[in-house]
């Protein structure tokens, strides 16, 4: 009967304490989250969305990589977005995050095109074989609009016409005076 | 002064009459109209903040006056040593010095009728936008100092070396490395030698400037630290140009 009773105490406590501890283990040390700006986001904007990296761990973290992404939620059309086109900082390195310390940064970026966007932020550590990511937050572009074609056009035709035509003028004009003063050099 | 006044004219007005200086304009007016055509063509660019395109643009303008001030100001003392005309010059009731100073004035003669050609480009682009009217007062300010800050230092550097080639191809270095601010995106110039550059590169340093004035709506107390490494530069190559041509031979 003792036997039993301290055979069924072993497993009762194999039971609770194993999941527990493996719980444990599962608690990441890194805790990485991103916050979009407040309001309507519209094309031509420069959006600062504020990243954090909190240290939930005992030990020091050395050389965490933090870096950006950003992707096309556009039904049909999701892709990821070419961060150098949009003016953002791509990465950058925490050297040293104590435990229980925090890193924010700000993430600047320029709207350069309407539609609908999803942003991450993710932090490799070197020591650990997988990164860490953050929620994905959503966030719209209003259509603004930009550049009008109807001015450009006419310009980038008609100034090289133009500036060719003055030059044959000035030119053409020029030659002749030359040729009139020459003349009357002669004539004496 | 009374025979230095027909040289600065000859000197302006060489470019509007010479097959060379229509040539040259009529470049600058093709890559601005590419460029402009780009930005409404293309779907990435046309999608760009008015503001954004014109700092593009203000870019390219300051881009070409630099190239054709280094063009102008290789060409000026060597050239005319390679053409055989420099005894004529020198011999002339003028000194070097003045000869010097007529053919920078020249070079930011240039400069303005680039300025001019890039005007109807700027408004077309950046009309509807905030910030044109700052954009010209900057453009005009910071590249009539990279014009004489490039095109002078050539010119000092045609006074000493005998070939425009030697010259041309020293002026072309110099302009593709000050001049990589351009190609550089954001990310590149973060790095610590992008903001090296930015600092002692006195096209990195207009640049800049014109970012902050024409992207970024910033005023003018913001401008000075700019403004001053830009004059400072200034000083640099007039009193380099004033010992190169001080006493120079052919």
């Amino acid at each position: 009967m003792k036997k039993h009773f301290l055979l069924s105490l072993t497993f009762l406590t194999i039971f609770l304490f194993v999941p527990a501890m493996n719980g444990r283990a599962e608690v990441p040390s890194i805790q990485v989250a991103i916050d979009p700006p407040p309001g309507a986001l519209t094309m031509g904007d420069k959006a600062v969305f504020q990243g954090t990296v909190y240290n939930a761990g005992h030990q020091h973290l050395q050389g965490l990589v933090v870096y950006l992404s950003l992707v096309s939620l556009e039904p049909g059309h999701e892709h990821p977005m070419d961060l150098e086109d949009w003016s953002a900082q791509k990465a950058i390195r925490i050297k040293r995050l104590a435990p229980g310390e925090t890193g924010a940064r700000n993430w600047s970026m320029r709207l350069i095109r309407s539609g609908r966007y999803g942003v991450t932020l993710t932090v490799v550590d070197p020591r650990e074989s997988r990164p860490m990511v953050s929620n994905l937050i959503r966030f719209a572009v209003l259509p603004k609009p930009a550049i009008a074609s109807g001015r450009i056009v006419p310009v980038a035709i008609g100034e090289p016409l133009i500036v060719l035509f003055l030059f044959g003028l000035f030119s053409g004009l020029h030659n002749r005076r030359r040729q009139t003063r020459d003349r009357k050099r002669v004539r004496p | 002064m009374r025979y230095v006044s027909p040289l600065i004219q000859k000197e302006c007005v060489e470019d509007i009459f010479s097959s060379r200086g229509a040539v040259l304009y009529l470049v600058g007016c093709g890559i601005l109209s590419v460029f402009s055509l780009l930005l409404v063509s293309n779907t990435e660019l046309s999608l760009l903040d008015n503001a954004q395109a014109v700092y593009m643009m203000v870019g390219i303008v300051i881009g070409l006056a630099v190239l054709i001030a280094v063009i102008r100001g290789s060409d000026g003392f060597a050239g005319e040593r390679e053409r055989e005309t420099l005894e004529t010059l020198l011999t002339a009731p003028i000194d070097a010095e003045d000869a010097a100073m007529a053919k920078l004035a020249g070079i930011a003669f240039s400069w303005l009728i680039i300025f001019l050609l890039s005007v109807p480009y700027l408004w077309a682009v950046g009309s509807t936008g905030q910030n044109l009217w700052p954009a010209f007062e900057y453009l005009f300010l910071a590249g009539t100092l990279l014009v004489l800050i490039f095109g002078g230092f050539t010119l000092a550097l045609s006074a000493r070396i005998k070939t425009v080639k030697g010259v041309l191809s020293i002026g072309l270095l110099l302009f593709l490395v000050c001049g990589s601010p351009i190609v550089m995106g954001p990310s590149l110039r973060q790095s610590v030698i992008g903001r090296f550059m930015d600092v002692v590169n006195p096209f990195g340093v207009a640049l800049n400037m014109l970012d902050s004035v024409v992207v970024d709506s910033q005023g003018i107390l913001v401008q000075i630290l700019p403004l001053a490494v830009l004059l400072c530069y200034t000083g640099a190559v007039l009193l380099f140009l004033h010992l190169a041509t001080r006493r120079m031979g052919l």
